[in-house]
Formats: C-alpha cells, sequence, structure tokens
C-alpha cells in the first residue's frame, strides 16, 4: 500500500481533525429535591472519538438522559468537565444536535418549516437552504409531506421528521435520547436501518441513549452500560463488528445476553455486580 | 342517524327546525283569543321591520351597534391580548400589575355603568370606553394564560437551535399561544356585544340596536322591540360564524378533535 499523495489536511483544516471529539470528565451532577440533595450523576469519565457512534444503556434513573441534556447545554449546572473539541460546555450550540424521544416538532408549522427553523441562525447562504431542507426531507424518506403539519403525520413518520431536522445543521456531535423509544417494532428497525446509514454517510460523532440493548448493539461501536443512584458507568463493551450490521449476528446476540445479565443482576452491597462477567469481545478503560 | 353522516345542505336546513317550530306555536298562541300581554304575532313583526326597513332606522341602528362593537372589541381585545402577553414574558411586570388587573377583573360589567357615565358622561366615548372594558378582561386572561403556559420541551428546542428572544417570541411562544389567544378574542366579542347592547340600553345613545328596544318599550311598540332583539341574535350569530371562520383558518394545524 504506498502512502496518500495528497498532502494530509492540516492544523489550518483543524475541524477536519478535531471534528466531534467530546470528552467528559469527573463530571457529577445533583438535584435538589424536596430540600434533600440527591446525586444522579457520579463521577462519569467518558472519550468519544471523533465519528464515533457510542450508544448508553442502563435501568431508569441512572442518569443518562440528564447526561444528555448536560453535554447538549441545555443544563449547564454539573462538577466536572464536558469538552467538545476542547472547549467547555456550557450552553447550547448548533456544533451540537439532539433528538428527543418525543419529535418536538412544533405543531403549527409544516414539516418543511420545522426543518427551515433550524437553519435560521447557521451561516448556510439563504438561497441553498430550500435545497438542503429538501434533501433532508428526501433523506429520511418523507418526500410528498414537506407541507404536511405534525399531526398529518404518524408518530414514525413525524420522529424521522425530527431525525432530518436535527441533521440538516451537519452538528459535529449528535445526541439521541431514546429517540426511537415511542415506536412500534416495525417502525423502529427501519428507523434504526435509516439512522444507521445516516451515520455511515456523515460520520458525525453520535452518542444515543436507550434501554433497549438490541438497538445499542445494532447501532453502537461502543456500549456503555451504566448503573441508577447515582448514575455511574459500570462498564464499557467494544462492539467489533464493521457497520453495516447483520442484525443476526452471533456476537450481537451473545453480548446482548451478557449485558443483559449484568444490568438485571442484583448488587451484592456495595453496588458491584454479584458476577463478573466474561466478555467476548475487548473491555475498554 | 348521526348528525355527520348529513350533507352541509341538510345540516343547515336541520338548523332552521327549531325556529319554525317557534315562531309557528308564537303564531298561533299569538292568534288564539287569550294571547298573553306583551306579545305581538309574528305577522305583525314582518310589518314592523318592513316599517324600519322603509325609515332607515334599522339600518342606522345595526351600523351604530356594529361600529360601536367593533371599535369597543378591537381597542379592548388588544390592549387585554398585548397585556396578557405581556406579563406571561416578564415575570416583573405580572408582579406589579398583575393582582390589581385580577382585583379589578371581579368587578362585573354592570358595575362599571355608574363610574364611566360619571367620569366620560354618556356620549358616544363612554359607551366605547364601556365595550372596551367588557371585551378586555377575557382577552388578558386568555392570552395570558396561553403564553405562560408554553412548553418547556419546545422551548429547549428554540435553544438548541439558538433562537434569539425575538425569534423564540415570533416561533414560539406566540403560536404556541394562538389557540388560547384565539378563545379569548371569541370572549372578548361576546362580551363586547353584550357590553354594546347593554350600555345602549342603559346610558342611551343617538342610535343603536339597544337605543330602539328601549324606546320601542317606552312607546309600548313590542313589535319594534321583537324586531330589534332578532336583529341582534342575528348579527351577533353572524359575527361568531365570522370568528369561527378566522379561528379554523389560523389553527389550521391543530389536529381536528374528534
Amino acid at each position: 500500500m504506498s502512502t496518500d499523495p495528497l498532502p494530509r489536511p492540516s492544523v489550518s483544516a483543524g475541524q477536519q481533525n478535531f471534528r466531534g471529539e467530546l470528552v467528559i470528565s469527573n463530571l457529577s451532577k445533583s438535584f435538589s429535591i424536596g430540600g434533600e440533595n440527591r446525586k444522579v450523576l457520579d463521577g462519569i469519565n467518558l472519550s468519544v472519538r471523533p465519528g464515533e457512534f457510542v450508544s448508553i444503556v442502563g435501568a431508569s434513573g441512572c442518569g443518562k438522559s440528564t447526561l444528555l441534556r448536560l453535554i447538549v447545554g441545555l443544563d449547564d449546572d454539573y462538577q466536572g468537565e464536558i469538552r467538545l473539541d476542547g472547549s467547555r460546555i456550557a450552553t447550547t450550540s448548533l456544533d451540537r444536535g439532539i433528538i428527543f424521544q418525543d419529535h418536538r416538532l412544533f405543531p403549527w408549522m409544516t414539516l418543511r418549516q420545522n426543518i427551515e427553523l433550524a437553519l435560521r441562525n447557521t451561516d448556510v447562504p439563504k438561497a441553498q437552504r430550500a435545497r438542503i431542507v429538501e434533501r433532508h426531507i428526501a433523506l429520511v424518506g418523507l418526500t410528498g409531506f414537506e407541507d404536511a403539519y405534525p399531526h398529518q403525520l404518524s408518530g414514525g413518520m413525524a420522529q424521522r421528521g425530527a431525525i432530518a431536522r436535527a441533521l440538516v445543521t451537519e452538528p459535529k456531535l449528535l445526541l439521541l435520547d431514546e429517540p426511537l423509544g415511542a415506536l412500534d417494532a416495525l417502525t423502529r428497525v427501519n428507523v434504526q436501518k435509516e439512522l444507521q446509514r445516516i451515520w455511515m454517510a456523515q460520520r458525525s460523532t453520535m452518542v444515543m441513549v436507550t434501554h433497549d440493548v438490541e438497538e445499542a448493539l445494532y447501532l453502537g461501536d461502543r456500549v456503555i452500560v451504566m448503573s441508577p443512584h447515582p448514575g455511574r458507568i459500570r462498564r464499557i463493551v467494544e462492539v467489533d463488528l464493521p457497520h453495516p450490521r447483520d442484525r443476526r449476528s452471533s456476537l450481537l446476540h451473545r453480548l446482548k445476553d451478557e449485558i443483559l445479565e449484568e444490568l438485571t443482576a442484583t448488587p451484592n452491597g456495595n453496588g458491584e455486580p454479584a458476577k463478573l462477567l466474561r466478555l467476548p469481545a475487548r473491555d475498554v478503560h | 342517524m348521526s348528525a355527520r353522516s348529513l350533507s352541509r345542505g341538510q345540516r343547515i336546513a336541520i338548523g332552521f327546525v327549531a325556529p319554525v317550530i317557534l315562531i309557528a306555536l308564537w303564531q298561533w298562541r299569538a292568534g288564539s283569543g287569550n294571547a298573553v300581554i306583551g306579545m305581538a304575532p309574528p305577522s305583525a313583526l314582518f310589518n314592523a321591520l318592513g316599517e324600519v326597513l322603509r325609515n332607515g332606522t334599522l339600518l342606522a341602528d345595526a351600523s351604530a351597534t356594529l361600529t360601536r362593537t367593533f371599535v369597543g372589541f378591537f381597542i379592548g381585545a388588544s390592549l387585554g391580548t398585548a397585556i396578557g402577553i405581556a406579563t406571561a414574558l416578564f415575570p416583573l411586570l405580572n408582579r406589579i400589575i398583575g393582582p390589581a388587573l385580577h382585583a379589578l377583573r371581579q368587578v362585573p360589567m354592570i358595575g362599571w355603568l355608574p363610574l364611566i357615565a360619571l367620569w366620560f358622561g354618556s356620549g358616544e366615548g363612554a359607551e366605547r370606553i364601556v365595550v372596551c372594558v367588557a371585551a378586555f378582561f377575557p382577552a388578558m386572561l386568555n392570552s395570558h394564560a396561553g403564553a405562560a403556559g408554553v412548553e418547556r420541551r419546545f422551548l429547549d428546542v428554540g435553544r438548541v437551535y439558538g433562537l434569539d428572544r425575538l425569534q423564540r417570541l415570533r416561533f414560539i411562544q406566540l403560536p404556541a399561544a394562538l389557540p388560547l389567544v384565539m378563545t379569548g378574542l371569541t370572549q372578548s366579542l361576546a362580551f363586547a356585544w353584550i357590553g354594546t347592547i347593554g350600555g345602549e340600553i342603559l346610558m342611551g345613545a343617538n342610535a343603536g340596536l339597544g337605543v330602539t328596544m328601549q324606546q320601542a318599550q317606552m312607546q309600548q311598540r313590542l313589535d319594534i322591540v321583537l324586531v330589534a332583539v332578532a336583529t341582534t341574535a342575528a348579527l351577533g350569530f353572524g359575527i361568531n360564524l365570522i370568528l369561527q371562520h378566522l379561528r379554523r383558518t389560523l389553527l389550521r394545524w391543530q389536529p381536528v378533535l374528534p
């Protein structure tokens, strides 16, 4: 194999080099509930490589959605550090997108208007916006529904619309907060495939929270297993399979069984899993 | 058979059934020897209607009443909507003027008449102020509720896409408040209508449906009173239809409730 004859993008094209590297260090977050301080996230350390797809699974109450709210910048009240490409996250930015569990398209806007709104404060030239919006509507298979209001779309279609809205700004980092949780099984499988295709095409960094272990393994390069009260990272599982993946892969099934076992295991008093795991794929960190 | 399976024409026709029966009963009772005092037969009404149409008083009354209603509604409801939304957006403003407005709101519309008559006399200006006051409160209360109740999840989306204050108002808060704003306007219009007719009857004016009702009552012209009442009913119904249509157009993004 010969060396690349083209000059590599240097520091001047730095954006390419550091596109969407997320580093979380010593992150903790508490809520005050009834005057009592409750820790929901404790000592979270995680590095996400640019272009990586990371899934987070865990029982409810393990703070996964809170973690995404912090990363997207909707909440800046935390201890520790969250850095995207080196700079500390304190508020929202068009660098970071999020897809919520409910689609959150504005009911008073058509699909097209909803997606256009996401571009409003970007530096995308006005003349190109319509075409870009159209392309993203096509990307999620909603061509023909541009002028539909959200209530005229099915749940799956609206969620795909929300995915298009989140992608249209081409965020370096896309956060997905149980984006497919409200969909029926069939739609879910289809949208998972679509997500994988889109991610492979765009290669932006993605962090997805889900409670579906199968989905986490199907999409994720790594799966972060979290434990609740307070939310901690319990294990990081590397899924060593190329994309696009075959849902029937025996490795995915084995990993699924073991992660499920870990999630349902009863802690032996000090929060440690009752049973040590033998994971076939590499464990990192 | 459900009302839904009917055609548009059938539905409109069926709405006339109750009024026609009512008028037939009325004519029959008024025609029989023991007519109730204070009741004129419908046939007399048509004569009276012809009379006020020919001498132009009906048209003058209707236009005076409608003008009063619309001017008062426009000023009162605009102010009410603006203040309702402003108090929802600026909590400090709400703290300052909210309690006073909520106390004043407890005064029934009729309760304002003596004060307004005292301060502003009984001219056209006083009439319009009555209508303004009547239209103000429903618009204020509903638009406040609408703008204060914008869902956090939508505001979060606005933050994610970096909307500034003005964009947030234009693209999220105002549209989200619109259903309740429209409810407020519908109520305001009804109150403005009541305020107009009530003011005309109690305070008097040059012309107006309420003025004619009052004067005809003094002259014991029951037929004219009834013509004025029927005209008021028909106009009120018409105004409401227009507003309902506007509401459906502006809120076409809302799912149709079953």
